[in-house]
């Protein structure tokens, strides 16, 4: 290794040197931290499709009552006009039923 | 291993000084242009663009992220430098008489000279050397015995020159 002492005794002079040179602070780095604005406007995004996406469609809701007007024949073969409120379901028939009393 | 931001960053200041010499040495001992690489060299460290894998390495590691980060900053500026092992340039001796450390150094091929700094300058052992520059132990030590007996020969010189002068 004495073979070495003239670079190292180089080194050691230019590092003797070196002393004199400014060192810059350490700079503020800021480190791109987690940026929370992106995933809440995303949550919101998804929020507001869901909203007009998911929106139900309006059930069209039956009547609440029924007013039939039907015209019949009385006992004294006069035709007069029966008119009968019923609740809707009582209305209601079924679209097979015929088949019932037909066969 | 995910090292806590101020833990590493702890750690980069203990070493800021080396750093910024290392990034300067690298830079061709241009000042402003090692405080840039060594800015940008915190930045890939602190937004975890390299990372640390062994802490006990954290000084081959820094200066290998340095020297690249260095390497780019040059190659942009259109610096770049040969890496031709046998480049010597003939440097007439009156140049030679008035060169400072650095100017002597920087006669040295890259690659030697990169070597030389590290081992001498900034004490890492030649396979520190090898890890920062990211080359074989093997030819780690080519360039550590080639650049140990150019700079010699260097020193020799302008030392009798400064003699004779």
């Amino acid at each position: 290794m004495a073979n070495d002492e003239l670079i190292r005794d180089f080194f050691q002079k230019m590092k003797a040197e070196d002393q004199r040179i400014p060192i810059p602070e350490f700079p503020e780095v800021k480190a791109g931290g987690f940026n929370w604005w992106i995933p809440m406007g995303i949550a919101a995004t998804l929020l507001l499709g869901g909203f007009f996406l998911i929106k139900q469609e309006p059930v069209a809701e039956p009547p609440a009552d029924l007013i039939i007007i039907s015209l019949q024949e009385n006992e004294n073969q006069e035709q007069q006009l029966i008119i009968e409120e019923k609740a809707y379901l009582d209305t209601w028939e079924s679209t097979t039923s015929s088949l019932l009393t037909d066969f | 291993m995910n090292m806590q931001h101020s833990k590493l960053e702890n750690l980069l200041k203990s070493h800021h000084r080396d750093a910024f010499l290392w990034a300067r040495q690298c830079c061709r001992f241009e000042d402003e242009l090692a405080k840039d690489v060594l800015q940008q060299s915190y930045l890939k460290i602190l937004e975890g663009k390299a990372k640390l894998q062994h802490p006990e390495k954290i000084k081959s590691w820094l200066f290998s992220i340095i020297r690249f980060t260095a390497i780019d900053e040059l190659r942009k500026l259109g610096k770049t430098e040969s890496l031709e092992e046998n480049y010597d340039p003939i440097i007439p001796e009156e140049e030679l008489e008035e060169r400072s450390y650095e100017g002597i150094i920087q006669l040295l091929p890259l690659r030697q000279r990169e070597v030389i700094l590290a081992v001498f300058y900034h004490n890492l052992t030649i396979e520190e050397a090898a890890e920062t520059l990211q080359i074989t132990l093997g030819t780690a030590r080519t360039h550590y015995d080639r650049g140990k007996k150019k700079l010699k020969e260097l020193i020799l010189k302008t030392e009798t020159l400064k003699q004779h002068g």
